[in-house]
């Protein structure tokens, strides 16, 4: 068990454990596998601690594109830079970092706007490769190419990310790795659509539909915005229960409306629909049904589930006009990673915004199998894996 | 009750266009008028113009189509008596009747962000707002049907107090009757539902009064660049005027789709599109090529009840756009008429482009052709002094 790889590793190829997925949706195979130093603008991670997040388990399943094999998988992590590529200042050998699929270049419209966060010079896509020059770090013992997922590709004992995916904290000793990697994905999605991408109210009514963790996490950000309703729908009864600590007032599972649509049912709890309804799922008849209980005049709609490739979801386009609804979808709840995983971190520092209520399991990096069975049979919110406990 | 002591509580006989059936041109008839009930105004009709939701309510079929109806939603008047219990308006004063309740008192209305008075929800129905009857019978004694709860195309109608706002009798009628649908819609929709900011790029689908009206407002706002969309190629000198600096002619797009065009002259989307046809394929484009990250695509026109807009759910998510869709503009009746009124007044906005036309009530049937083949913006139709 080696805890810092020396300092001669810096501009040779390391080899190390990294869990691959070779067959679509079938158990990740534990091997080794060679990871070549960072290039221009790219940096090489130690990864430290990583989470499994529903994402990875929709794109490992996945037989065609975008889905692809062998890939690394895993997105949300938290590791230490252990060398850095040429043009590379904002980041040194030994700097605690956290990677993230969605790019903050800080230099593009985009960026230098206050109202998008979405990066035009590294564009987001479901892509296996480095974003700037399209090829792989990773080979098997083979030599084979090994792909990347999301430009992070966390299911390694070290990665190569891109400095753009990048975001520098500073933990001091109170913050745990176990806790700060959940604001490389799924907490900071759904804390950052309830303060970002809605910018829910104080006294203010909330549908969230599907109470994983991003759903959990809307229901935490609208809890410390002040939201006086939060209703939670879910399939699943117990998770009424776990919400409630996130904040979940009220609790609806689509099974028990009877004859009636789930959107009726909250129209009539809600009198004329919530003021805020997030798709926290990727269900295209979820978001119509959000949509459809958001209430009219300044009802605000916001997609944030990951729906299969080429699904559709439909709207009416006379209710479009007459009810004055606003549809929107955001990526990593529209937060800007470089600043805003700071803020969250230092939130969680002042207790304001709870981390430890979304770990439900931790295991070793060798049990990354179990991590997904858990998440497919719908037993964990999120399980943390440690490389090297 | 209390009016003009001649008429002020009696039923009025006045000359009114009926559109009796689906497609037919309106005739003119003489027709009964009721007096207003309780929160009624009754008002006698300066000038109306002709708006294509009228043309489509002329012709369409089903439901909510009706016949007999009186038509007509865009107008100035001055009112002639007042029902019980309607304050703030006095027999004499000059008004606009408006089809969107502003009730001033419940939360939509106290609330900045909307413009659906939930007292009164909007609903395409043939009655007043509060109750299901009529205020127009013909000779024989039948009902005839309202449009939007005013049906303007009479001598003399009948609205409800929260459906006006007051102007200024030194205004110009031509002008102010403008205000109440179309060029405030189009106007309204760029200034205060899209909030459109200056140096931005706008793109208009449609270049009708609506759209027109949008770039406009547009052009008030400050935006930089705006694109005008449109199957009629003399729609872009048109349109000039209001401000457009781009054209794009969806039949000379050759392969290519109308977004993807918009997509290349904009580099990357326009801020701001607004669909003003009522097409929902045309929604679906408006929306392609408007910008992630910030863009906003706003609707306007109707489309048939039922049909269906499609979105990738991909898009959705990933491009963090906004859709929304404003009845009137998102304006509030009584606190912007009068800001648009100021504006004109100050030579900012400009109305007088829009009359294109003007016509006498009894050529009514002219205005509808002139909207039809594509010839006018706004027909005023004066009723006779």
């Amino acid at each position: 068990m080696s805890s810092h790889q020396k300092p001669s590793t810096a501009g040779k190829p390391i080899r190390c454990k990294a869990a691959v997925c070779r067959v679509a949706g079938a158990p990740l195979v534990m091997e080794e596998v060679t990871v070549a130093p960072p290039q221009a603008h790219e940096a090489r991670i130690r990864i430290v601690c990583t989470s499994l997040c529903q994402s990875d388990v929709t794109f490992w399943k996945l037989k065609d594109f975008p889905g692809i094999t062998p890939r690394i998988l895993g997105h949300e992590a938290i590791g230490i830079v252990e060398s850095v590529g040429a043009e590379v200042t904002e980041l040194t050998e030994g700097d605690t970092v956290i990677p993230v699929f969605l790019s903050d270049c800080g230099e593009c419209s985009d960026c230098l706007s206050k109202k998008s966060n979405l990066c035009s010079k590294l564009p987001f896509k479901v892509s296996p490769w480095m974003p700037r020059d399209g090829t792989s770090r990773f080979t098997d013992l083979d030599g084979n190419t090994i792909h990347h997922f999301l430009s992070v590709s966390s299911f390694s004992e070290y990665t190569v990310v891109d400095i753009a995916h990048l975001t520098k904290i500073d933990l001091d000793g109170d913050v745990q790795m176990n806790r700060a990697c959940l604001l490389s994905c799924g907490v900071s999605t759904g804390v950052g659509a309830a303060w970002r991408t809605a910018d829910v109210e104080e006294g203010t009514t909330v549908v969230i539909f599907g109470l994983g963790s991003i759903g959990l996490a809307v229901a935490e950000g609208a809890r410390i915005r002040g939201a006086a309703r939060i209703i939670g729908i879910d399939m699943k009864p117990e998770k009424f229960d776990v919400g409630k600590k996130f904040g979940i007032t009220e609790f609806v599972n689509p099974a028990d409306c009877g004859d009636k649509p789930l959107s009726q049912v909250i129209n009539e709890m809600t009198k004329g629909g919530a003021d805020y309804c997030f798709e926290c799922v990727g269900l295209p008849s979820l978001m119509e049904e959000a949509y459809a209980c958001c209430r009219k005049g300044w009802g605000k709609t916001i997609v944030l589930g990951v729906a299969r490739p080429m699904s559709e979801m439909k709207l009416e386009c006379f209710k479009v006009l007459h009810f004055g609804k606003i549809l929107t979808g955001s990526l990593f709840g529209g937060l800007k990673p470089k600043s805003d995983i700071p803020m969250l971190l230092k939130r969680y520092m002042d207790r304001d915004l709870e981390l430890d209520k979304f770990v439900t399991h931790e295991l070793d990096f060798e049990e990354i199998n179990t991590a997904f069975d858990l998440l497919v049979e719908g037993k964990s919110l999120r399980c943390v894996m440690w490389m090297d406990r | 009750m209390n009016g003009n002591s001649s008429t002020a509580g009696k039923p009025i006989r006045c000359k009114a266009a009926i559109c009796r059936k689906a497609g037919d041109r309106l005739v003119i008839e003489e027709v009964i008028v009721a007096p207003p009930s309780r929160h009624e105004l009754r008002i006698k009709i300066i000038c109306t113009a002709l708006c294509q939701s009228d043309v489509i309510f002329s012709k369409l079929v089903d439901p909510p189509a009706i016949y007999p109806r009186i038509l007509g939603h865009e107008a100035i008047g001055v009112v002639e008596s007042i029902g019980e219990d309607v304050t703030g308006v006095k027999p004499g004063d000059t008004v606009i009747p408006t089809f969107m309740s502003d009730c001033g008192d419940c939360a939509d209305c106290h609330s900045e962000k909307s413009n659906l008075c939930s007292t009164l929800p909007f609903n395409i129905t043939p009655y007043m707002p509060r109750e299901d009857k009529t205020r127009f019978t013909d000779l024989n004694g039948n009902p005839l049907y309202h449009l939007f709860y005013i049906s303007s195309f009479s001598e003399y109608t009948v609205v409800d107090k929260n459906y006006f706002v007051k102007i200024d009798p030194s205004f110009p009628p031509d002008r102010a009757c403008l205000l109440s649908c179309g060029v405030a819609t189009g106007v309204g929709a760029a200034w205060r539902t899209a909030e459109v900011e200056p140096g931005t790029t706008v793109a208009v689908f449609g270049l009708g009064t609506i759209g027109l009206a949008a770039a406009e407002g547009a052009r008030l706002c400050g935006a930089k660049r705006i694109i005008g969309v449109d199957v009629n190629p003399d729609k872009f000198e048109m349109g000039k005027k209001f401000g457009l600096t781009d054209f794009v002619n969806p039949k000379t797009c050759g392969d290519k789709s109308v977004s993807e065009v918009i997509l290349e002259m904009t580099n990357g989307g326009a801020d701001y599109c607004f669909e003003c046809v009522g097409m929902a394929s045309l929604v679906e484009e408006a929306f392609a090529c408007c910008r992630h990250g910030w863009g906003k695509t706003v609707v306007l026109g109707v489309d048939k009840p039922g049909t269906p807009l499609k979105f990738s759910s991909t898009d959705v998510l990933r491009g963090h756009k906004i859709l929304t869709g404003a009845l009137y503009g998102g304006l509030k009746a009584k606190r912007d008429v009068p800001i648009l009124c100021k504006r004109y007044l100050d030579k900012e906005l400009q109305l007088d482009e829009f009359v294109t036309h003007s016509v006498k009530f009894e050529e009514i049937n002219k205005a509808f052709d002139l909207l039809e083949e594509g010839k006018s913006l706004r027909c005023v139709i004066w009723m006779d002094k």
